[in-house]
């Protein structure tokens, strides 16, 4: 047997032969590598988590015309978000407003990529349904009491050019469609004011196509990878002006960075408390075999060789303990992940080597102090007769 | 030219002479017990024999070196390439087997070899005692294991604190066999006991008082 496999068999017989205390040990490594680990998964996963859940109140950057008032191009939005990363565009709805009648009453309508309203205002609460078929619409409920409509109601729409723009000759168009109510629209905010229709529809009624007044989109995206994308989307299409909604990205950016701190400061607070009860743990194995250290030394064993032994038992637990965390880490971070986000979390396989370092590197720093007092036990002990 | 020779030492601790101005020579292959109340420095002489402490004065010269001015580290490889150490209380790695015991003097004087360990535990009638634990064994035999692995490194001297301090008559028997074994095969054998019965086996006797010696004497009935 050479002596490095001695060696092991020493350790690894320590280890075994004496579980009860090591049991403490490594219980203590286990739980801050399983903290430290899912914290991480966690810290990793949050900007994906939270993103998704920011989803929900509503777009991040907005599309309009780089030149004041005028209108862009729907092929012109489409160049727009062609470059932005598909995996991360949660939704794109255009937007067109006119001003139509109803009941004799003015008010805005809103011809739109229905779907597309749906995935970037996710928080709209739709009495009814949304619409599904030509010829149906959603009406904000400020507008549905003052015009006293209801879900299933159909009403006229009536577009006058007399209203917007007469054509060169000052010659009046009416046109008109009738639509159906079929859900009332509530936010709480300025769309109650508004009637939604698809763009079909809007395109119908006004006769005229190829024309947006603003598009609004939802990135799944951090703060600093959308203002890239605003700045590369109004250098390419010059007719455009993409801007970031910075109520929601500031808030997204400003939460992010205060949850990540939060879980950057509970990692190092519980591989402290690790380091502390490993410390003490070890403190406790040195002074439990002061007598074993004496008769090692008095065999002829080293300062190098005694401090060999111990921190290869040290780290042999901080290894184990370190795996036993990176699994129960990850079962953690699930735990978490479905409970407060209620998505599952995606396996960082790199974390299995950084749990077992960091586990290694902080049962190593733990186990120097007491390392350093077995080191100084006397030799002659062993001889008193004690 | 003797193999162990102490002149002039003295270890005084604040006001205490545990040792005063101790002369004595040991020649290799000798058999010598040392005896004497408690507190009239044994320990103390045991302890700078066996390489764990140094004198306050006085040269301690082993195989022809003065040693009694080294330093810890130099002392421990001088401990571990030539003296062997018998305890009283027996010593041994809780968690080790038998054979794992004897191996780890080895580990720490040059590399582990079982089969040699093996045959060190068959010298002290252990053979079938090796793969036990320390937990599993009897008091004699926890003793013979200690004599093995003082044994296995071939030391020039074996220096036993007490060696039958902890046995019943029939153990101490069996290890003062032993003894007289490894003198006949030529090992030195410095012995520190109360134990008259010990002492009187011994080929000479050394008795300590008050940190000097009383008697040095030769055992007119050593075989």
């Amino acid at each position: 047997m050479n002596k490095r496999k001695f060696f092991l068999k020493m350790i690894t017989s320590s280890l075994m032969r004496r579980r009860s205390r090591m049991l403490v040990a490594l219980l203590a490594i286990a739980v801050g590598a399983t903290i430290l680990s899912g914290l991480v998964t966690i810290y990793y996963d949050v900007p994906r988590q939270m993103g998704a859940q920011f989803r929900n109140y509503g777009a991040n950057m907005i599309f309009v015309s780089s030149s004041g008032d005028a209108e862009f191009t729907p092929e012109a939005a489409e160049r727009a978000v062609a470059g932005i990363d598909a995996s991360e565009l949660v939704g794109y709805a255009p937007y067109r407003y006119e001003t139509v009648l109803i009941h004799e009453q003015p008010l805005v309508a809103a011809g739109t990529d229905l779907a597309g309203a749906k995935a970037t205002s996710p928080y709209w609460y739709i009495d009814g349904a949304w619409p599904a078929a030509d010829g149906e619409m959603l009406v904000g409920n400020e507008r549905a009491e003052l015009l006293g409509l209801s879900v299933g109601d159909t009403v006229t729409v009536i577009y006058s050019t007399e209203q917007d723009e007469a054509d060169e000759a000052g010659v009046t168009a009416e046109a008109s469609l009738d639509m159906k109510v079929c859900g009332i629209l509530e936010t709480g905010g300025s769309e109650e004011e508004y009637i939604y229709l698809s763009m079909e529809d809007m395109e119908r009624l006004t006769g005229n196509e190829g024309k947006l007044d603003l598009a609004e989109l939802s990135i799944s995206a951090p703060g600093e990878k959308l203002q890239s994308y605003a700045e590369r989307i109004s250098e390419a299409v010059p007719e455009i002006s993409a801007r970031l909604i910075k109520r929601v990205t500031e808030s997204e950016s400003t939460v992010l960075t205060k949850l990540q701190a939060l879980v950057l400061l509970v990692t190092i607070v519980v591989l402290l408390l690790t380091m502390i009860c490993v410390a003490t743990t070890m403190t406790a194995v040195v002074t439990e075999r002061r007598k074993e250290i004496g008769l090692r030394k008095a065999l002829g064993a080293s300062d190098r060789e005694i401090i060999g032994e111990f921190m290869g038992e040290g780290l042999l637990l901080g290894g184990i303990g370190g795996l036993i965390g990176a699994g129960l880490g990850f079962a953690f971070a699930q735990m978490v992940s479905v409970n407060v986000f209620s998505s599952s979390i995606s396996f960082q396989f790199w974390l299995i080597p950084v749990t077992i370092l960091v586990s290694v590197a902080v049962t190593g720093l733990a186990c120097l102090m007491p390392v350093r007092s077995a080191t100084e036990v006397d030799p002659a002990l062993v001889l008193k007769g004690e | 030219m003797s193999l162990l020779e102490l002149n002039n030492i003295s270890k005084i601790y604040g006001d205490l002479k545990a040792l005063d101005n101790v002369s004595l020579k040991v020649d290799t292959g000798e058999w010598v017990a040392i005896m004497g109340p408690s507190g009239s420095g044994k320990s103390t002489l045991m302890n700078i024999i066996g390489c764990m402490d140094k004198p306050t004065s006085g040269e301690v010269i082993l195989d022809g070196k003065d040693i009694a001015k080294e330093s810890a580290k130099n002392l421990t490889a001088i401990r571990r390439d030539k003296i062997g150490l018998i305890f009283q209380q027996f010593h041994l790695v809780n968690y080790l087997t038998a054979v794992e015991n004897v191996m780890v003097s080895q580990y720490y004087h040059s590399i582990p070899d079982e089969k040699e360990a093996l045959e060190a535990l068959a010298r002290v009638g252990l053979a079938e005692r090796a793969r036990h634990l320390p937990s599993q064994l009897s008091g004699g035999e926890q003793q013979r294991v200690c004599i093995a692995r003082a044994l296995i490194n071939y030391p020039e001297i074996v220096l036993a604190d007490e060696p039958t301090g902890n046995l019943d008559e029939a153990n101490e028997n069996i290890v003062l066999d032993i003894f007289k074994q490894l003198h006949r095969e030529g090992t030195t054998l410095i012995v520190v006991t109360h134990d008259p019965e010990v002492g009187e086996v011994a080929q000479r006797t050394i008795t300590l008082e008050h940190g000097k010696i009383l008697r040095d004497a030769k055992n007119p009935g050593f075989e």
